[in-house]
């Protein structure tokens, strides 16, 4: 009955149907391609990486402008042809070696300067006795040549490549951690306590003093009672031990002994009193040829610190635990003070050249601090326009590398402790140096910014492999209704010429 | 008509491509020649600190074995004298407290459970879902979040060498990181840049055990770093054994035969590189591992285990305060010879080194994409690895011309379904 009731019934006639009705449908599918367009904007903001521009162009040509700084002598002394003679043998001198000399200017004056200018320049005083006095030198000025040579070393300190080695690379913060180990505590003599703050105090706090221009240091120590070797030191005829060169590098036990707390992300410098265990004792160090025993209780460890052996005097009661008083200690923490300059790369004085009378061993002349600070502030300059150049190669190496505020904040910045230390050269050398530290800090912190982490990379098959399923299955029937609709709207519209031509007809 | 112009497109791209491929090894070989000629005469290591990344990708008991493979390089590299303030060892997964195994809080690595090597000492940096591969990223480069703690860092400098081990489960110039992400070689080739630029290494060793491992470090373009690998490409790494208490398999075949040549090797040793590689034994260990060494300037036969293994052998006697003069006199006699000279002429040879090392790398992207060496060039033939990487080739410089081809393709569908209606 249903069927044949349904069949009477005429069809219905699309058009009439509401949501049929072509305006409709025509909107419907507008919006549809509406909200895509609408939606285009917010996809492309989620979905590109900030990439701020840098101002490349400054860091070009920050890298060629070099920093130079000038040196000041003035020769007190009447001859008048002297000072160039001085000049030109030291024009010569750099002329010979220019990697030493790099970035200095010499200047020799005999004519007395006075005023600001003052404190940062040299005076050499013509006297029979050699020695150095702050800023001042007393030379017999009757020999250029072997003045020339002084000076020399004085102003760039030799650089064997062995003793730059040996330097720590430039940090504005240090941590300096004592250790007192000793091998077996148990076996007997222990040495349970060490005067650590007089120590310091005596020996040290000198050198932080001098050094408190460049470097900021922090202190940790600690004492050990089990530090155990990793190897078995060579049995000597007499009954002592002794280490041969080879067990010298693999003297620290890492595995066993834990040196030095991980509190900062300052570098560490380590300092290690070791007192070796009775069935050790004294322990002594051989000469590189295996045989001969050195005089010498202590090694270095380029970069990373200084080991001093403490063997006790043989006829200290043996069964006590014993403290290391502050005069015990004071050959080890001369050694270990000797051994921070070193570290911090703080240039030896000529042999020839005495200090003043007041000076102690830790004492440092403003002719080697000058030489570091002057050295300190030209790596500096060199580490941050490298950092910064850098940055640059990389952002536009790594095409998904964000670049943002804060990078480019740091990397103006950092160009501008650039531009300020090149315009402090003449007039205070701690300023160049603060600057240059600041823009090493801060193309550093540029660099290492979290932010910068490159996207990880996507073969474009993973692109299309990810886009293809979320938009193909959406977008093809859209595309087509949006065609069909558009053929339709044509034949409508030429339908209707039609029969508008014909009615004029 | 588009068909035969399309095909011949390809076919001149392909004779072109295999034309400079086959230019560029006789360049790249003359350009080695030229380094090892030029190699320092001592050939020692200018490091002065030893660092190591070690990282085991997979997590889950089944793959014990890579958490073992990781531990066995940390228990290496820690006896050989890198501190643990040096070692990053990143772990996927803790096996060795996971309720399956029946040996709770230890780690073993063969089948007779000799050597446990979790041992009573040990720092795991990064562990459990901290492993990811943003973290490794992040590590490498040192762009890390000011919070992060020292140990969690590697905090290396232009004299530091840096060896780095990773393990788990990969493919063709991918790695898996725990099931849900992957690392690729591109991103590990661009960390090591980034590190080159920052000069946070003096020389990087890459050891990389899994599957199809040797495409991992195809990619690589900065110089100082020599790669190995366990396995070619579409070829599996396989594990060595299993324990039967245990389990599963408790180690990798490759790793398990180097940490057999390490346990030979102390912090003196003088075994080099070339002693390692020629250790490798296929027929044992299953896959063919091989080397890539044309980013290392150093030869292998001078370049010491123990300079990427071990602490560092620099040492000096110093005097005491008193005697000065004494000091400069030891330590230019007790130090280790030192590769670089100061005189003009080893200079101006660096110099042009550095140019050439220039030059190699603005040619990087045809260079960086020579096969790597294999040791056992028997199995392969040369001209089948010519022919593999011409395809290889062909298949990258492709890239684009894919993406418009299925572009059109797309194009194509669209007009013959709304047409044809």
């Amino acid at each position: 009955m249903l069927d044949a009731h349904n069949v009477n019934q005429p069809p219905i006639d699309p058009a009439t149907v509401f949501h049929q009705n072509t305006y409709l449908r025509r909107s419907i599918i507008a919006s549809y391609w509406l909200v895509i367009l609408l939606a285009v904007p917010l996809w492309w903001r989620t979905t590109s990486i900030e990439r701020l521009s840098l101002p490349t162009s400054r860091v070009a040509s920050q890298s060629e402008s070099y920093l130079r700084l000038p040196v000041r002598l003035h020769l007190d002394t009447p001859n008048a042809g002297a000072a160039s003679a001085l000049q030109s043998l030291l024009d010569e001198s750099a002329r010979r070696d220019p990697d030493r000399w790099n970035g200095l200017d010499v200047l020799v004056s005999s004519t007395k300067i006075n005023g600001n200018s003052g404190d940062s320049s040299y005076t050499i005083i013509n006297s029979p006795t050699i020695l150095i006095d702050g800023r001042k030198l007393y030379y017999p000025s009757n020999d250029l040549n072997a003045l020339a040579d002084v000076l020399t070393s004085l102003i760039v300190p030799g650089s064997h490549s062995y003793s730059i080695q040996r330097v720590a690379q430039y940090s504005p913060r240090y941590r300096l951690a004592f250790s007192l180990l000793n091998q077996d505590a148990a076996a007997g003599r222990p040495i349970v306590d060490w005067d650590i703050t007089s120590a310091i105090d005596h020996h040290l706090s000198p050198i932080f003093t001098y050094l408190s221009t460049l470097h900021n240091f922090t202190i940790e120590s600690q004492v050990q009672f089990h530090a155990p070797l990793a190897f078995e030191p060579r049995q000597l005829p007499d009954g002592s031990s002794a280490l041969t060169h080879e067990q010298l590098t693999i003297f620290i036990n890492s595995a066993e002994w834990s040196l030095s707390s991980s509190a900062s992300n300052d570098p560490v410098l380590h300092f290690v009193l070791f007192v070796p265990s009775i069935r050790h004792s004294p322990l002594r160090i051989l000469n590189a040829d295996g045989t001969t025993l050195s005089p010498s209780n202590a090694f270095l460890l380029p970069q990373w610190g200084t080991i001093h052996l403490h063997n006790p005097p043989s006829n200290s009661p043996s069964a006590g635990p014993t403290l290391l008083t502050l005069t015990d200690l004071s050959q080890p923490f001369n050694s270990f003070a000797m051994q921070l300059l070193t570290l911090l790369g703080v240039p030896s004085l000529p042999p020839t050249i005495s200090r003043s009378p007041h000076a102690t061993v830790t004492t440092i002349t403003q002719w080697q601090l000058d030489a570091l600070m002057r050295r300190r502030a030209l790596e500096n300059s060199e580490r941050a326009k490298d950092t910064l150049g850098s940055i640059i190669k990389l952002v536009d190496k790594i095409q998904n590398m964000p670049v943002g505020k804060e990078v480019r904040n740091d990397v103006v910045d950092a160009l501008s402790e650039l531009d300020q230390m090149h315009t402090t050269t003449h007039t205070s050398l701690t300023h160049t140096l603060e600057h240059s530290a600041h823009a090493l800090t801060l193309s550093s912190r540029a660099f290492f910014n979290p932010t910068m982490l490159a996207l990880l990379y996507f073969p474009a098959e993973h692109t299309y492999a990810v886009y293809t399923p979320l938009f193909a299955s959406a977008l093809i029937p859209l595309v087509v209704t949006t065609v069909r609709e558009f053929k339709a709207w044509r034949k409508q519209r030429k339908q209707r010429g039609g029969v508008q031509e014909a009615k004029q007809q | 008509m588009l068909l035969p112009s399309l095909l011949h497109l390809l076919l001149s791209l392909f004779a072109w491509l295999n034309l400079a491929l086959c230019a560029d090894t006789a360049q790249e070989n003359a350009v080695r020649d030229f380094f090892n000629n030029n190699a320092s005469p001592g050939g020692g290591s200018a490091h002065t600190n030893n660092w190591a990344v070690l990282v085991c990708a997979s997590r889950y008991w089944f793959n014990y074995r890579h958490m073992a493979n990781a531990l066995g390089m940390y228990r290496t590299v820690k006896r050989l004298g890198i501190p643990d303030s040096n070692i990053i060892l990143m772990l996927a997964d803790d096996a060795s407290c996971n309720s399956r195994n029946k040996f709770p809080g230890s780690v073993y690595a063969n089948p007779g459970r000799h050597l446990d090597l979790y041992g009573d000492n040990i720092e795991v940096d990064y562990r459990g879902y901290e492993v990811t591969v943003e973290n490794f990223i992040r590590v490498l480069t040192g762009r890390v979040d000011p919070s992060v703690p020292r140990s969690k860092r590697l905090l290396t400098d232009e004299r530091s060498n840096v060896f780095v081990y990773m393990t788990g489960h990969g493919g063709n110039e991918f790695l898996k990181f725990q099931d849900n992400e992957e690392i690729s070689a591109h991103d590990i080739a661009d960390a090591f840049e980034q590190m080159y630029q920052k000069k946070r290494y003096n020389e990087i060793f890459f050891m990389i055990d899994t599957c199809q491992a040797n495409t991992m470090y195809t990619k690589f373009y900065s110089p100082n770093i020599l790669a190995t690998g366990s396995s070619m490409l579409d070829e599996s790494s396989y594990s060595y054994a299993s324990d039967s208490d245990i389990g599963v398999a408790v180690i990798d075949a490759y790793t398990h035969y180097v940490l057999q040549f390490m346990e030979a090797i102390n912090k003196t040793s003088q075994k080099t590189m070339q002693d390692l590689f020629d250790y490798y034994d296929v027929s044992k260990i299953g896959s063919h591992p091989g080397v890539r060494d044309d980013l290392y300037n150093r030869p292998l036969n001078q370049a010491l285990i123990t300079d990427f293994f071990g602490g560092v052998a620099h040492a000096e006697v110093v005097g005491s305060s008193d005697d000065e003069a004494q000091t400069q006199a030891q330590a230019g006699g007790n130090f280790v010879t030192e590769p670089r000279s100061d005189s003009p002429q080893q200079l101006n040879q660096n110099q042009e080194q550095e140019q050439e090392k220039d030059q190699e790398t603005t040619q990087r992207t045809i260079v960086r994409r020579v096969p790597p060496l294999s040791i056992n060039s028997s199995v392969v033939s040369e001209s089948q690895k010519l022919a593999r990487s011409g395809m290889l080739t062909i298949w990258d410089e492709g890239r684009d011309l894919r993406a418009w081809m299925s572009l059109f393709c797309l194009v194509i569908l669209v007009g013959y379904v709304s047409w044809n209606k």
